[in-house]
C-alpha cells in the first residue's frame, strides 16, 4: 500500500495502467511501458524552443492558406477556383450546415485553436510568465488531440486532383503551397511539444 | 503473472495530465477524485466504458447503413445529373485504372469504419465475457482503430472541395448528396465510441481472471 509521499517516485502506464517507478531521463530519452509497449514518458530535446517557433511559422501561415484558393479547374474556357473558406461558404450555401460546422471545425477551428494554444503555452514558458489559469487551459488543449484533420484533408486535396485531372484542366494555385506548409508546421508544433515536462514545471510553479 | 497496477495500489492515473492520484478505496467506482496537478477531476476507469462504446457503435452501425444507399455525389454535365453512391464512386475510379486512388477512397471509407465498428464490437465482446484475451494484442489493435478513425473522414473533404473547386455553371458543377450527412455522422460516433472504450480494462480482465485461477489452484 503506497502513502501519499511515495507518489512522486512512480508512474503508471495511461494505456495498461501498470506501475514502475518513476524513470530519470535525459532530453532525447523516452521510456516504454514493459507490458503493453507504448511510451510511459518522454523528454524531448529543445521542447518550448522548437514548438514556439513551428506555432508561430503555423499561425503567419493561416491565413494565406485558410483564404488563398487551393486549386482551380478549366473546363470549355471557363476558370473556377475555391479557397479552404471557400469549401465552407459553398456547404453553408447549398444547405449542408452540419457538413459545414464540421469541416469547419476539423479543419479550420481545431488546428487553429491548438497552433495558437501551443503558441501561448510556449510563450508563458520562454517568457516566464506562467499564471496558475495554464493549468485549465492546458487540461483543455488535451481534448483537442484527437479532432484536428489537416493531414486527413491534405490527402483529400490530392485524391479530389486526381480526379479531376481526368476531363478538366487542373491549376495549382499559391494556397495549395501555404495549406502544406501549414500542415508541416502545425505538426512539427504539436510533436515537439513536452507534455511531460510541462506539467512537471507547473506543478513545481503552482502545487499547493 | 500478475503486475502491480496503479488501480491494485490504490491509485489512480489522470487522465489529463498523467499525474498519479491518491484513489481512496473508499471511493466507489463511480466517484470523481480531483487531480493534485492539473485540478480536473476524473474517474479512475471511464464508467460505464463498454456500454458507452456499444451504445455509439450501434449508432455508428445505423448511421452507415443509408450512408452506403443515398448518393453522396451528383455529377452534372449539361444541365444532366449523375448521381453515384461512395461504392459506385469507388467503381467509376476503377473504370478509369485509378488503382491506388480506388483503394485509398474504399480503404478510408468502406474498410476502416467496418473495421472499427467490428472491431469495437469485439473489443467489448472479450472484455465483457474474458473469452480468449489477449491485451497485448488487443490493446495493439484498439490503437490501429484509434489511428485510422479520422481517415474516413477523406471522403467526406474530397466531396467538399469538389462541390466548391467544380462550379462552372451548365457545363459542369458538382451537388453533394445526403448521404455525406450520415457518413459524417458514421465517422464521428465511430471516433467518440473509440474515445470511450478504456483500453485498461483489457488489461483488468485478464489480471481478474488470472487471479480467480491461482486462488483456485492454491485451493
Amino acid at each position: 500500500m503506497n502513502t501519499h509521499s511515495d507518489n512522486k517516485y512512480l508512474i503508471a502506464c495511461h494505456q495498461c495502467d501498470a506501475l514502475f517507478d518513476k524513470p530519470e531521463l535525459k532530453q532525447g530519452q523516452s521510456a516504454k511501458c514493459t507490458r503493453c509497449g507504448c511510451t510511459l514518458a518522454e523528454r524531448k530535446v529543445d521542447s518550448i524552443e522548437r514548438s514556439y517557433n513551428w506555432s508561430l511559422a503555423g499561425i503567419l501561415l493561416l491565413m494565406p492558406a485558410i483564404l488563398l484558393p487551393i486549386m482551380g479547374v478549366t473546363l470549355a474556357g471557363q476558370y473556377h477556383h475555391a479557397s479552404l473558406f471557400d469549401c465552407i461558404l459553398v456547404l453553408i450555401d447549398r444547405g449542408f450546415f452540419m457538413i459545414a460546422v464540421l469541416v469547419f471545425l476539423f479543419a479550420i477551428a481545431v488546428p487553429v485553436v491548438r497552433l495558437f494554444g501551443a503558441f501561448y503555452l510556449t510563450y508563458s514558458f520562454k517568457f516566464n510568465k506562467l499564471k496558475p489559469s495554464l493549468l485549465y487551459f492546458f487540461r483543455a488543449f488535451h481534448h483537442l488531440d484527437n479532432w484536428a484533420m489537416l493531414n486527413v484533408f491534405m490527402l483529400g486535396i490530392v485524391v479530389s486532383m486526381y480526379k479531376l485531372i481526368d476531363d478538366t484542366e487542373v491549376s495549382v494555385n499559391m494556397g495549395l503551397l501555404a495549406f502544406i506548409l501549414l500542415l508541416i508546421s502545425s505538426t512539427m508544433a504539436i510533436a515537439a511539444l513536452d507534455h511531460d515536462y510541462i506539467w512537471q514545471e507547473l506543478e513545481a510553479e503552482f502545487a499547493d | 503473472m500478475l503486475t502491480n497496477t496503479a488501480k491494485s495500489s490504490n491509485l489512480a492515473l489522470c487522465p489529463q495530465c498523467h499525474k498519479l492520484n491518491d484513489y481512496p478505496a473508499y471511493a466507489d467506482k463511480k466517484e470523481k477524485v480531483q487531480c493534485v496537478r492539473c485540478l480536473g477531476k476524473f474517474y479512475q476507469r471511464k464508467p460505464y466504458s463498454l456500454q458507452y462504446t456499444l451504445a455509439w457503435n450501434v449508432a455508428a452501425l445505423i448511421a452507415f447503413i443509408p450512408a452506403n444507399l443515398y448518393p453522396i455525389m451528383i455529377i452534372y454535365s449539361l444541365g444532366i445529373g449523375d448521381p453515384s453512391t461512395i461504392l459506385s464512386g469507388i467503381g467509376q475510379f476503377v473504370d478509369q485504372g485509378l488503382y491506388p486512388i480506388a483503394a485509398i477512397i474504399f480503404t478510408a471509407s468502406i474498410i476502416v469504419p467496418l473495421l472499427k465498428i467490428i472491431g469495437l464490437f469485439l473489443l467489448v465482446y472479450r472484455v465483457y465475457t474474458g473469452v480468449r484475451l489477449r491485451p497485448e494484442k488487443h490493446s495493439k489493435f484498439y490503437h490501429a482503430l484509434e489511428f485510422l478513425g479520422p481517415w474516413s473522414m477523406l471522403d467526406v473533404f474530397v466531396v467538399t472541395l469538389l462541390v466548391a473547386v467544380v462550379e462552372l455553371g451548365f457545363v459542369t458543377s458538382v451537388e453533394a448528396g445526403p448521404a455525406i450527412n450520415y457518413f459524417t455522422l458514421t465517422v464521428i460516433f465511430t471516433m467518440i465510441a473509440a474515445n470511450s472504450f478504456d483500453p485498461r480494462l483489457l488489461w483488468d480482465k485478464k489480471q481478474n481472471s488470472e487471479t480467480f485461477k491461482e486462488e483456485n489452484d492454491n485451493r
